[in-house]
């Protein structure tokens, strides 16, 4: 568990510490930022999260999919089946 | 519940009558009534933009009437109208009590919506969906833009009468046997939508008043030739209709509570998580109503809270969609009509909610503000989510509502044809809102990108289109014609289910 918080932490700190450093340079007199890099920077960066993520939840939608289905060889009556509760 | 169609009677007395059931089946022929208009308006707009100059549509006004037709009536006369269906049928049942709380109330609300549906209809009004100020008071023409506004002041209402109705009849009138932490989490849900809709709407009400004032010359909150201010309405309209948002999702999202544990044959993985997520999904949903506003000129400050508000939601929507994801771990999962339309939601909603992520920040919101992204997001959470969800459990409740079963191979052909269609539509109005192609145009400049990206949409629009009017001979078909369903167990998964024949009252009519 601590160690989930910790990832939770890091990923936090990856993300959205940049991002609020971005947005108040812009308010800070004398700090130079392009906005046009920074901005598709920050666009491509989260599009690899988005991404990355939504590929780790989609493979593993789809592997449920394969694996779970009733026609699937392997698949046996859930425990539940048998009382009819659920 | 009442077999609608196997045990016909005279028309009359289901319009008149007060019973759940009744007052159900009206709103879901409604609001799929509703859902095919709306529709047709989309794909005339998808066969204007498919080339750029002028095809189909006369002017640009006549588009934008159109386009604020569209949106106006798949939101409050499709999408809503489907989720009171649903609620009034299984909700009662839910929480084991014979009716809705307030009977006549829950009818009078459902009578508001043809009216309203009607003035908007007749009226045709062309300030987008979102009656933008200052064009809204100052040169909308009238009486359409009067008559969208009556037409919306009479679905707040009847929207506000339903909420009261739904929170009393699962807070009051639930079986004291039935703790609220052993309640279904669809009827949780309806509580923590309607709960959002009875916060929000008087916002928008009270809007309604200020900009129709304004049209008649007698205020001018709004219009900043005499001193108002337009960004003032944004506020007002989005701290309602960002909620909102979620008043369309959550019970979506409560339909997938009910089907996948149902067709993966195992209960719910975390009933508590879910409860919790629709707790935290109300309250977010009323801390982030400004991101939508970003370009408006707000303080760094005010976007950052914004930013974090609309990011809060982010942990809540995982919560449903990992739960989704371990109920069917482990399950012996049937792949019928109501399963798939869940599954292809939770795929979209998951693409839809990170797009969102994306959106959120500040930065990146200037560069996709106003553009085509926007459309596809938003189309994405409801079209792609929520109504993915509604259609699955259109095809879930069909054999309650009607007694015979629809077509399953017809069903999964919709359901094919309707998920390519929103990958190729809404996937790709995300990447023409990065070429920036603006929304909300009737024209566009003959830029090949743009061109080749308008084509595959429209593309996937006829799919939809198509999978829409396969639905539609399904179900007619299949109403008077298909297999007579049983009952006990129409898909065939063993179980229990909420039937809404166990209904304590049948046909209590009040006509």
């Amino acid at each position: 568990m601590r160690s989930k918080i910790g990832l939770l932490v890091v990923f936090t700190i990856l993300v959205i510490v940049p991002t609020l450093d971005y947005v108040f340079a812009q308010e800070e007199p004398g700090e130079y930022l392009d906005r046009r890099v920074v901005i598709w920077n920050l666009f491509f960066r989260m599009m690899v999260v988005a991404f990355t993520i939504g590929a780790v939840v989609s493979g593993t939608m789809i592997w449920l999919i394969i694996r779970f289905r009733e026609s699937n060889p392997k698949a046996k009556p859930t425990k539940y089946e048998e009382t009819g509760e659920w | 519940m009442v077999l609608e169609l196997q045990k016909p009677r005279p028309i009359w007395q289901i319009m008149f009558s007060t019973h759940h059931t009744d007052i159900g089946l009206l709103y879901l022929i409604t609001s799929l009534a509703f859902f095919f208009m709306g529709g047709a308006l989309a794909l005339a707009m998808r066969i204007e933009l498919f080339l750029p100059g002028p095809q189909i549509i006369a002017d640009s006004m006549t588009f934008n009437r159109m386009f604020t037709v569209h949106g106006t009536t798949l939101i409050f006369l499709f999408i809503l109208p489907f989720a009171s269906a649903v609620g009034n049928y299984f909700v009662p049942i839910m929480v084991r009590y014979k009716d809705m709380a307030y009977p006549k109330l829950n009818a009078i609300a459902f009578w508001m919506i043809p009216p309203a549906g009607a003035l908007i209809w007749l009226g045709f009004a062309d300030f987008t969906w979102y009656a933008q100020p200052p064009y809204s008071v100052i040169s909308s023409p009238a009486p359409a833009a009067d008559m969208w506004i009556f037409g919306l002041k009479i679905l707040g209402v009847s929207s506000v009468l339903g909420a009261i109705n739904f929170v009393v009849t699962i807070l009051k009138c639930k079986h004291p046997d039935l703790p609220l932490s052993k309640m279904p989490l669809m009827a949780w849900s309806f509580l923590s939508s309607q709960l959002i809709i009875i916060v929000a709407i008087p916002t928008f009400a009270a809007a309604l008043l200020m900009l129709l004032t304004d049209r008649m010359g007698v205020s001018g909150f709004f219009d900043p030739a005499v001193g108002g201010d337009p960004i003032a309405y944004s506020h007002l309209f989005w701290f309602t209709f960002h909620p909102e948002v979620y008043v369309l999702v959550i019970p979506a999202i409560g339909m997938m509570y009910e089907i996948i544990p149902r067709f993966s044959r195992k209960p719910i993985f975390s009933h508590s998580s879910g409860v919790f997520a629709f707790i935290m999904l109300s309250l977010v949903s009323f801390a982030s109503w400004a991101h939508h506003m970003y370009a408006t000129g707000m303080s760094f400050t005010e976007k950052t809270v914004f930013m974090i508000g609309t990011l809060a939601a982010v942990p809540a929507s995982a919560m449903h969609v990992f739960n989704f994801l371990a109920t069917m771990w482990g399950g012996r999962i049937k792949f019928a009509t109501p399963m798939m339309w869940s599954i292809g939601g939770i795929a979209l909603f998951f693409s839809a909610g990170a797009g969102g992520v994306v959106n959120s920040a500040m930065p990146l919101d200037f560069i996709t503000h106003d553009s085509y992204w926007v459309v596809g997001h938003f189309h994405l959470f409801v079209m792609g989510t929520i109504a993915f969800g509604s259609f699955g459990y259109a095809y879930y409740m069909f054999p309650y509502v009607t007694g015979r079963m629809y077509n399953e191979k017809l069903g999964q052909v919709h359901f094919i044809f309707s998920f390519v269609g929103a990958v190729l539509v809404f996937f790709t109005q995300h990447v023409l809102g990065l070429f920036g192609m603006p929304r909300r145009v009737f024209d566009y400049p003959p830029f090949p990108e743009w061109i080749a990206m308008n084509q595959i949409i429209t593309f996937g629009a006829f799919l939809l289109a198509i999978g829409a009017a396969i639905w539609l001979g399904n179900f007619v078909y299949s109403m008077g014609k298909g297999k007579p369903a049983d009952m006990e167990d129409p898909f065939e998964l063993g179980g229990k289910y909420y039937y809404p024949y166990q209904s304590k009252t049948p046909h209590h009519v009040g006509y």
